[in-house]
Order: structure tokens, then sequence, then C-alpha cells
């Protein structure tokens, strides 16, 4: 049922008479008219990606990141409004270092995952305050390994073997469910998340371009951006990959 | 008035002023703020401290009074090309060589050391604040991070504050390291604040053992293995003279291609000159 | 202009996930004049239009200096544009008393940003009304920014904000390839052209607009007045010269170079390009 027009949807403190919260839907829709953002598990370790586009040519290259380092051990990728976003990523560096200073280690990833999702879920219990418009996708990797877990505006977080937000959510997720995510590595992925990113973008053929990080062996088990050769060669794969199916057709 | 959180507060490390989360999340979220010695209500947190808060019913605190488990001297030279550190690797309590494998020198990043002598505790303290700072360059990702001259000075004012809130750390921190543009850095800072920057420095005995040997035979552009032989005749003299040491010691070095500290070492002593043996012999009014 | 429920209140969301109270705060941006900056390998340069209320009263001030190495033009509501000024001071101040050295322009310039966004998700609040322009330089060269009253920021190596700042950008997107290896001075020309593409009648004089520079071994420095007169009298002499005429502006019919800096006066639209989309 639409909340339109009935007054059920101007709070985030109101119901509707089917049991709706719409405030939180609606954020949510912020995060889905969003560029499109990744993230995959392999087998040793976490890939972010995400689209951006180039709304200027005055713009400075790979400036406004919707990639963050969180701690040495973890990162963000935010879609959604990037404001939200960075506030959501400084209190997730808040909470590491808070933990780190009161239990001497590095906040374990499934905490972390959820102190952010309680966080974002306070936003949706006052009249007085909005529901964040961000979604979150949370990499780590601590003693129990990497993964991965996607923290949205409602205070859900779920931890995933791969998944997408933005708009071409779904689209992506179609590509990752055929992708045999348990064999692969971080390298191999870094090409196949170029690869998504490019072909969900044929259409509309806008400019953009693609930010990535990874936290893997290859990566001392740090996150940290991929390296830019790294993404070049990736891009470039992707690039031929789509000629190449272009030729078939 | 409300305590206003400043970004230097958050810097200046946990307790030491200002809340510990610099963006409030709310006011629903915030919990009126509780005073502290280190936060009165004054609002001028970072700057002053509230006597009622300091005393209390058995008179002013006096646990800050003294150190516990303490190193001793660390020593320190500039040579070609970077700085080398040097010291001993106990911790004393009291006058018991209690811990013997304590390493007083870290690595900030790539382009600064720190060591310390004082009380251990304080120090470990002082290297987790430091952590933090390095955690948040590499968090900004922007491909800036703190050089020694203002690690030094972060550390210069850290020192002050606890010193001024009658709360000391009880250290003499020495910071060396290179700057971006290759400018070679050395400087301490002392419990209380005080703190320069010299071609050579030393702290607690070896001020006096180790730097006349110091303004004899260090220079600027002498070679690192110059420099190495210069604070290993140093340590030694220390050694001799310094019931606080131990004869195991640890050398870093600092240069434009990072931190590199050494494994712990022992060296050559010779007890058997005479002067030894009769100590007193020429020391007027020793007994 | 009454447009639906949802555009009243900072904290309720749209059926789309629009923000309308913060959008409406980005017309704001618009409504002041225009504020130009672009950068070069070594400098960073900001041109400002400065308006007086009317004839009898000054010139409102854009550009304000921040610390030795940075300063910010602001377009949109001066007071609120005071109040962000007042905290990168301060900022600045603090950084440099803890580190004795700089503050770095881009991780000030997030604070600012978050700074704007805490407005944007409080009912007890508005967003700021204001947009500006950071230039600076840092260990990592010269930089500018653009804040936006949606806490969005972005790095630029060349951009306007304000009234009619379309023509401006136009002018900066057919120059910019040439400012990396621009003197300070071809910096402060180009800038000033841009400038002057956003006029919509008069011309730049030394009253009117104001300069700043900054940049390698150069603090912050304003050129007002008889200051930036000779840059002016340049520019005169290039237009005399036949040097081609400059893009102006089209006509985009304005309330008088009297309004206030998005004040109550005429509202002014240029064509609803101006601010970025709250997300991009």
């Amino acid at each position: 049922m639409s909340g339109i027009g009935t007054g059920y949807d101007l709070s985030a403190t109101t119901y509707s008479p089917d049991g709706k919260v719409f405030q939180t839907d609606y954020a949510q829709k912020a995060v889905d008219n969003s560029s499109t953002a990744l993230g995959i598990k392999c087998k040793d370790g976490i890939v972010l990606a995400v689209e951006k586009l180039v709304v200027s040519k005055l713009l400075v290259e790979r400036s406004s990141r919707r990639i963050h380092n969180v701690d040495r051990h973890a990162g963000i990728c935010v879609a959604g409004l990037l404001p939200d976003g960075r506030m959501v990523v400084n209190r997730a560096a808040e909470e590491a270092s808070n933990y780190k200073s009161f239990y001497g280690e590095p906040i374990p990833g499934r905490v972390l995952c959820e102190r952010l999702a309680s966080y974002m879920h306070l936003f949706n219990l006052y009249w007085s305050m909005r529901p964040y418009g961000t979604a979150g996708l949370l990499a780590t990797y601590d003693e129990d390994g990497p993964a991965l877990y996607l923290v949205e505006p409602s205070g859900v977080a779920h931890k995933y073997h791969g998944t997408a937000v933005g708009k071409a959510r779904q689209a992506v997720k179609n590509e990752l469910e055929k992708m045999k995510l348990g064999q692969l590595t971080c390298r191999e992925a870094v090409v196949e998340a170029a690869k998504i990113l490019h072909k969900v973008h044929e259409e509309d053929g806008k400019p953009f371009e693609i930010e990535m990080s990874w936290i893997c062996d290859d990566s001392g088990r740090v996150h940290q951006r991929v390296p830019a050769e790294v993404l070049a060669e990736a891009e470039a794969a992707a690039k031929a990959a789509m000629e190449e199916s272009d030729m078939e057709d | 008035m409300l305590p206003r959180p400043t970004t230097h507060s958050k810097a200046l490390g946990p307790g030491v002023a200002g809340p510990e989360l610099a963006v409030a999340t709310s006011a629903v979220l915030d919990r009126p703020p509780q005073p502290t010695a280190q936060r009165p209500l004054s609002g001028a947190q970072a700057f002053s401290v509230d006597p009622s808060l300091v005393e209390s019913a058995d008179g002013p605190r006096q646990h800050t009074q003294y150190p516990y488990v303490t190193g001793t001297s660390v020593l320190a030279v500039k040579y070609a090309g970077g700085v080398m550190l040097a010291c001993d690797t106990l911790g004393a309590y009291g006058s018991t060589k209690r811990y013997k494998s304590l390493e007083r020198i870290i690595r900030v990043n790539a382009r600064t050391a720190v060591a310390a002598g004082g009380e251990i505790s304080d120090f470990q303290y002082i290297t987790r604040l430091l952590e933090e700072l390095a955690t948040d360059d590499y968090r900004t990702d922007d491909g800036i991070e703190l050089g020694p001259r203002e690690v030094f000075s972060y550390l210069t004012r850290v020192m002050y504050n606890r010193r001024g809130k009658m709360d000391p750390l009880w250290n003499s921190l020495v910071v060396g390291g290179v700057e971006a543009d290759g400018t070679v850095f050395l400087g301490t800072v002392g419990m209380i604040g005080t703190h320069y920057t010299d071609s050579h420095v030393a702290t607690g005995f070896g001020a006096h053992l180790a730097r006349p040997m110091f303004r004899e035979r260090q220079s600027d552009d002498m070679s690192e293995a110059d420099a190495e032989a210069l604070l290993r005749d140093a340590l030694r003299v220390c050694y001799y003279r310094d019931k606080q040491s131990i004869n195991k010691f640890q050398v870093a070095k600092a240069t434009g291609e990072g931190v590199a500290i050494g494994k712990p070492f022992a060296l050559e002593t010779k007890w058997d000159y005479k002067a030894f043996a009769a100590p007193t012999k020429w020391a007027i009014g020793a007994w | 202009m009454f447009r639906n429920q949802y555009d009243t209140d900072v904290t309720t969301w749209s059926p789309q996930g629009r923000l309308f109270q913060v959008e409406y705060a980005m017309e704001a941006v618009k409504q002041g004049s225009c504020a130009v900056g672009l950068t070069s390998k070594t400098h960073a340069v900001l041109a400002t239009l400065k308006r007086a209320q009317n004839e009898l009263s000054s010139y409102q001030r854009k550009i304000f200096k921040i610390d030795d190495h940075m300063g910010i033009a602001i377009s949109g509501l001066t007071a609120d544009g005071r109040v962000l000024c007042r905290y990168m001071r301060n900022e600045c101040l603090n950084h440099r008393y803890v580190y004795e050295s700089s503050m770095p322009i881009g991780r000030l310039v997030r604070q600012v940003a978050d700074k704007h966004q805490v407005c944007t998700q409080r009912s007890w609040k508005r967003p700021y009304g204001v947009g500006l322009l950071v230039a600076g330089h840092d260990a990592r060269g010269p930089h500018l920014y653009n804040t936006c009253p949606s806490g969005n920021y972005w790095e630029y190596k060349a951009m306007a904000i304000g009234a009619r700042s379309q023509a401006s950008k136009t002018y900066l997107e057919k120059h910019f390839e040439a400012f990396p290896t621009a003197t300070p001075e071809e910096m402060i020309l180009h800038g000033l052209r841009a400038l002057a593409a956003s006029l919509s009648e008069g011309e730049l004089t030394k009253a009117n607009c104001a300069v700043a520079l900054v940049g390698e071994g150069s603090s912050f420095v304003v050129l007002e007045e008889d200051d930036v007169e000779p840059y002016i009298q340049m520019l005169k002499e290039e237009e005399g010269g036949g040097g081609g005429a400059e893009p102006m502006a089209e006509a985009a019919a304005e309330g008088g170079a009297a309004a206030a800096e998005g004040g109550a006066a005429a509202a002014a639209d240029d064509g609803g390009d101006g601010a970025a989309p709250m997300e991009s």
C-alpha cells in the first residue's frame, strides 16, 4: 500500500494502519536511487567496488570517495547520500577506536557490524530525526577470517557472500549469483567487479569512474584501495570483455 | 556553558581533554556532561583544573608523585641522513631489575621514532596515543602523515597539559625522524613539558654521562657507522656508571627510508680497570 | 509556493527518497552573487563579485582568510558563511597549537561538510544556506574544494558558484586545460574573466570585485580596491585591443544588483543548474 497523501508517512515514529514505517522505506529509496556498489567475499578476502558518475570535467579525478578505511582491518563502501555515509563511517571509526582502547585488540567484524546497525537503527526511533539515507557495505578481516556485511537505513544488517546496493543492484545480484564466489580469489574478483560495473553501465553511457578496495592476503590483511595498476588492468579487461560480447551480438 | 568538543581535544587523547566522542550523535543520545578533573564544568576543559575534583577528603592527591616501573637514559644523535636513538631494555621496579626485555623505542610512522625513559606505564599510554594518531592518518588516506616535528609538538602539548593538571606523565621522551623534505629532526621533551631540539640529546643520567662525549664527537654530517660507534661508547659509559641500567641495548635508526629498530644486543665490557677497584680514591668527599 | 507535504521539515523523506528542505537550502546558494575558484600546479585563486545593499552602503565582503595557507569565498547567506568561517579559523588555530603546522585542506573541508550534514538531520536545525569555495595550499599542493548545504563536497580543478555561475563555469570548462601551467597573474585574469561572464549588467570595477591568491611559498592574500585595479585595467586593455570578447551571460533577469545575498530580495533562478544535485 502506498502511504502517499495518507499522512501516515511523515514521521519515523508513525505506523501506517497496515504496520509500515514509511519514512524508513523512503530513506531506503535514497539508497536505491544511488550509484551502484557491490561487495564480493572471496576465498582470501573481500573486494568492495562502486561506480561514481563524473558530473563535471572540472572535478579532480578520484576525489569524493565512497570507500573509506575504518580501521586497518575494516573498510566501508557507502551507497546513498554521501554526507550521511560519511557520518556512518565516522561512527564506525569511533567504535573501532573505542573498542581498541578498551579491549586492546581490533574490533571483530561481527561486533562492528552490530554496533553500526544499532547506531543506524537509532535514527528510526525519534520524530526529531530522520533515518540515514545510506547503506554501508562493510568489509572486515579478523580472527575468523574475512567477512562482508550490509547495514541498511532501517538498522537491519546481514552477512553476505556477495551483494549489491544502488540503482543496478538487481542486475548486479543476478551476475553475482552466476559466479562461484567461494572459489574466487580477490585478484580475480577485482576483474569480475569491473566487468559487472561496466556491463550494468552499458545502457546509459554516462561517464563514470570505478572506486575499488580490498582486504585480503595480497594487501597484508589491511583494508586499502586496490592499487592503481591492478585497477587499470581490471578495467581494461572489462572493456575488452564488453567489446567481445558486442561482437558476438 | 556546555563543554564544546574541539578537534584537538580528541587528538590529545581520551581522558586528557574534552568528551570522548567528538561527534555528538544527537541531543537524544548525549548524556549531560559529567565533571571530571580533566573536564571541569567551567568549559575551559583543556586548560584548567577544577580543584574540588582534584582534592579529596584526604587532602590533595598524591598518587602522581612517584613513578613505579622506570626506564633509564635515552641517547640520540643526528648523523648524515638520519637520527639514531639508543637505550637499554630494562624496566626497573625501584632498584629491582624487574623487566629485562622492555622495548622502549617505538616506530610512530614511516618517518618518526619515539623513545622514552621514566614510568613505563605512562609510556605505554603515550604509545597508544601515538598509535591512534597514526591510525587517524591511515583512515584519512590522503597521503598526509605526521612528520617528526608535528609528533614532537603534539607530545610537548600533551606533556605540558598533564603537568598543568598536576597529573604529569612521568617520562622523558626523545623524538627523532626525517621530514618529508629530508630535514633531520631530533628533539626531547620532559615530564613537565620542557622541550628543545638539538643535534644530540640524552635524557636522565645520560645528560651528564653521554652528552660530554656527544659534544666532542658528534657532528650532523658524521657517517652512520661513526654514529653507531659513538652511541655504543656512550651506552657503555652509561652502563658502567648507572646502576639502573643493564647490558642489553637497542639502537634504532630513522632515515628517509623509514624507521628500523634493531634487535637487542650486549656490549663488551671490562671491569678490571684500576679505578673501578677503588672507586672513591680520586673522588673527594666520597666514602 | 507550497509544493507538497514533504517539503517543510528537514527530517521528512519524500516518497522518492529526496530531502526537499535540503534542496531548497541549496537554492539559497544560487541567490548569492558569483564566486569563482581555480587552481594551477602551484597556486589557487578565488575571485568574487560583491554586491552593495544600496548606493550608500558598502559592498558585502565575500572572501575570508582562514589561515595563512587557506581562505574561502562564499555564496548564499553571508551570516551562515561567517559562522562556518569562524569554525574553520578555530580549527586551524587548534591544529597550529597542537602540531605547530598548517592544517591539511581536505581534512578541514571534510569536517566542515560533516557539520553541514548534522543540520540536515535534526528537526531543530536548518541546513546552512551557504556554499563555500575553499582554496588553499598544503603538503599535497594547491586545492580547491566546494561545499554545499547538503553536506556534500567536491574537489575541483576550477569551479564557480552563485547567481548565473553557469556562464562562469562555461568559461572555466573552456579554458581549464591551460590552468595547470598558468602563472599567478594569468590565474587572476582567468578568474576575473570567468567572473565577468556572470555579470548581468555593468562591468567589473575595483569596488565590486575581489580576488585572493594562495600558493607555494605565498600565504593567502586578498586583493581588493586599488590592489585589484591593475588586473581590471589589463582586462579592459585586452578587450579594447579586440582580444576576443568573452562569453557574457545570457541575460537572465534578476532582481537588480542590490539584491541582498540570499535575502528576501527577488528570487533569481539561473536555470536550475548551479549546485550539483544532492547525490551523484
